[in-house]
């Protein structure tokens, strides 16, 4: 059947895969700049050891596939006793992979930060929790808000992977969908487009939200 | 502690995984020249191709591409297994990236460098040759490790197509014997060592060049 | 000789030459002043067709440049190879950012002989270090444009423009990215330069240097020549009001 007739047909049961696919993108990613903040602060106020723990943190998460942390949470938690549903599982994996790129693009911006910002805090006797809640954080985050609209591409591009572990975001769909009807073409394009959408939308959202913070 | 033979069935995944990144390592730079040639061509309509096809294999999935092609090839009548619609993926992926990587490096190029070699009247050959090509390498070298590393990362997705590399494997012998940490633990340090070791190499041969006077530029 | 007629150049809406006309003899140094965006790097980048032109004519030696006349009347662009083969007649060094990191001095002064000219790698290597000691550098032949200072940058890319045997070398403020105590080492090449009588085209802010070496400066304003004329009719009897503000706020 053609393409048109068969999108008008099959276009609805995309709406489940396309909720669940922002429902995760969307706390999987606040969730991973909260811990790429917490790794920013833990870099920032433990000395040397601190630093030295994120690093390796940090190396670890940036030289392995997001797929073994999906898999290690998935398996591994219900054996020692928590026994989470598969979708905390694959978004904390996510959390905790892009947590660790998040910090890395905030620490570049911590480093962009005058010097003279520093002792002007310090100067004022703000103590170093207040330093990190009034100077540091708001204008890291406003910095780095082009760099983390990136990271947050990639995370909702992450989220088809949970397909692997049975959720049914937009990837795990038209996989049923093809099995249903036997159209991959036509699943899978769609899928693509659907995507693609998702992709542009999050990239100007960013981009908007970069202007208005920088008219500030 | 370690199933038996699960570490020489890592190994071998491992071996698989690094084969599919330089297969499409290699196959991904030829076809990011050319994009990157189409990238800079006068022809408007060409540019325009250049930037849809980037614009799709970024803003989708790899896992997407993978299963496209991977339930496409039959249809195109290709008796194919998954491991040529796997690398074919892998390079149309890297391609991409490579490409960005590439189009960068040539706008990196200060002007006065493209006009005094215009002013020589250098030909085109010449100008590749000695101009364009040492100067993109100089400015990629980076990046283009970067890929590389995303590259062997990347294979990973392919395990969801039936691929057979390093994280089936791991899922495989999981499901098997329930050794869910060890054998996590076992896929990621072989993960670390080839991504680590990708890297490092980069930065060596960074430093073998910089030696040979691609040092920065004093202002 | 260059002979340039009506030259004419618009960038989108913005007039940047409005008909400029300027003759250069044989052996003669023509300085190019005014402010900034009054065109004279334009003009200057149209000589050796950096920018095409929209209107006018370059000729050299009598012979024009650039642009032949079209079959149905109107002119079309030479193609890439003769524009290549004309640019050979030109030297052009630039502010910065000349050499090319990844090669040596040498190299970088033999890059034109031999890839365009076709001259024998012998015969370039002799070419090359002759005209390295010419401007002082022979002792680094050997080293990386960023293992030099920023005179000693330009200093080689004097050699390398002149090792095209140009009958024009055209200077595009080579000495406004200097610190001020480089500037007069790239300043004596130039001035060695006058007795080759190679005729000169240069674009500066240095008043003072322009007055020692040039035979004539050309104010321009607004894209077109406004006064023309030796060192000292231009400097110190400036008719025009526009160069008399100009050199009230240059001095």
């Amino acid at each position: 059947m053609s393409f048109a007739r068969w999108v008008s047909i099959y276009g609805s049961t995309y709406w489940t895969g396309l909720a669940w696919t922002a429902f995760i993108a969307l706390w999987a990613s606040f969730g991973a700049v909260v811990w790429g903040c917490v790794l920013l602060l833990i870099r920032l106020s433990a000395g040397r050891w601190g630093a030295r723990g994120v690093d390796a943190y940090v190396q670890l998460f940036r030289n392995t596939p997001v797929l073994l942390p999906i898999y290690l949470i998935y398996f591994a938690f219900p054996m020692i006793g928590l026994p989470w549903p598969a979708v905390v599982c694959g978004g904390l994996a996510l959390i905790l992979q892009n947590g660790a790129y998040i910090s890395e693009v905030l620490r570049g911006s911590v480093n962009a930060i005058d010097r003279v910002q520093f002792d002007a805090a310090r100067s004022l006797g703000l103590a170093p929790w207040g330093t990190f809640r009034k100077v540091v954080l708001p204008q890291v985050l406003v910095y780095s808000l082009p760099a983390l609209g990136n990271q947050v591409v990639l995370l909702l591009k992450d989220t088809s992977l949970l397909s692997a572990i049975s959720i049914t975001e937009l990837t795990m769909q038209a996989k049923l969908l093809t099995e249903q009807t036997g159209a991959a073409y036509e699943a899978f394009i769609v899928v693509a487009l659907l995507y693609l959408v998702l992709v542009s939308s999050t990239e100007v959202l960013f981009r908007v939200a970069h202007h208005a913070v920088r008219w500030r | 502690m370690i199933p038996p033979g699960s570490l020489a069935l890592l190994a071998q995944g491992a071996a698989v995984s690094l084969l599919l990144a330089a297969a499409a390592i290699v196959g991904g730079t030829v076809l990011a020249i050319v994009l990157a040639a189409a990238a800079f061509s006068r022809i408007a309509a060409v540019r325009a191709l250049y930037r849809v096809y980037v614009y799709i294999v970024r803003g989708t999935p790899l896992l997407v591409l993978a299963l496209l092609l991977f339930y496409a090839m039959p249809a195109l009548d290709l008796r194919t297994g998954p491991y040529i619609a796997g690398t074919l993926v892998l390079i149309i992926y890297t391609g991409a990236l490579f490409a960005e990587v590439f189009r960068g490096g040539v706008l990196a190029i200060p002007r006065p460098q493209w006009e005094s070699a215009r002013s020589l009247g250098l030909p085109p050959v010449a100008m590749f040759r000695k101009i364009v090509a040492p100067l993109v390498t100089r400015y990629t070298l980076p990046p283009y490790v970067n890929v590389c590393v995303m590259t062997v990362k990347a294979s990973s997705v392919l395990s969801i197509i039936s691929v057979w590399e390093l994280t089936l494997a791991a899922r495989e012998i999981i499901e098997r014997t329930f050794a869910v940490f060890t054998i996590l633990g076992l896929a990621a340090a072989f993960y670390f060592v080839m991504c680590f070791g990708i890297d490092r190499l980069g930065r060596r041969v960074e430093r073998r060049l910089a030696l040979r006077g691609f040092a920065g530029e004093r202002a | 000789m260059i002979a340039i007629r009506g030259l004419r150049k618009a960038f989108g809406g913005l007039r940047v030459l409005q008909g400029v006309d300027l003759d250069i003899g044989d052996g003669e140094v023509v300085a190019l002043i005014g402010r900034s965006g009054c065109g004279k790097t334009t003009l200057l980048r149209c000589i050796n067709f950096l920018e095409e032109y929209d209107a006018g004519e370059i000729r050299l030696d009598n012979t024009p440049l650039w642009y032949r006349e079209a079959p149905g009347g109107g002119r079309q662009r030479v193609s890439e190879a003769e524009a290549r083969r004309q640019r050979q007649q030109m030297g052009i060094v630039f502010q910065q950012y000349n050499l090319f990191p990844h090669m040596t001095v040498l190299d970088n002064v033999l890059l034109g002989p031999r890839f365009s000219q076709r001259v024998s790698a012998v015969e370039a290597d002799q070419l090359g270090r002759r005209l390295l000691a010419r401007v002082g550098l022979e002792g680094k032949m050997s080293a990386y444009p960023a293992q030099l200072s920023g005179g000693q940058q330009q200093r080689v890319a004097i050699a390398r423009a002149l090792a095209m045997r140009p009958k024009v070398l055209l200077l595009d403020e080579i000495t406004s990215a200097l610190d001020p105590e480089l500037v007069g080492e790239v300043e004596d090449v130039i001035r060695s330069l006058l007795s080759e009588r190679i005729m000169m085209v240069i674009v500066t802010h240095a008043l003072r240097f322009a007055r020692e070496v040039a035979h004539r400066i050309a104010y321009l304003s607004d894209g077109a020549i406004v006064e023309l004329g030796s060192p000292a009719e231009v400097l110190d009897r400036p008719k025009d009001p526009s160069l008399k503000e100009f050199l009230r706020h240059v001095r």
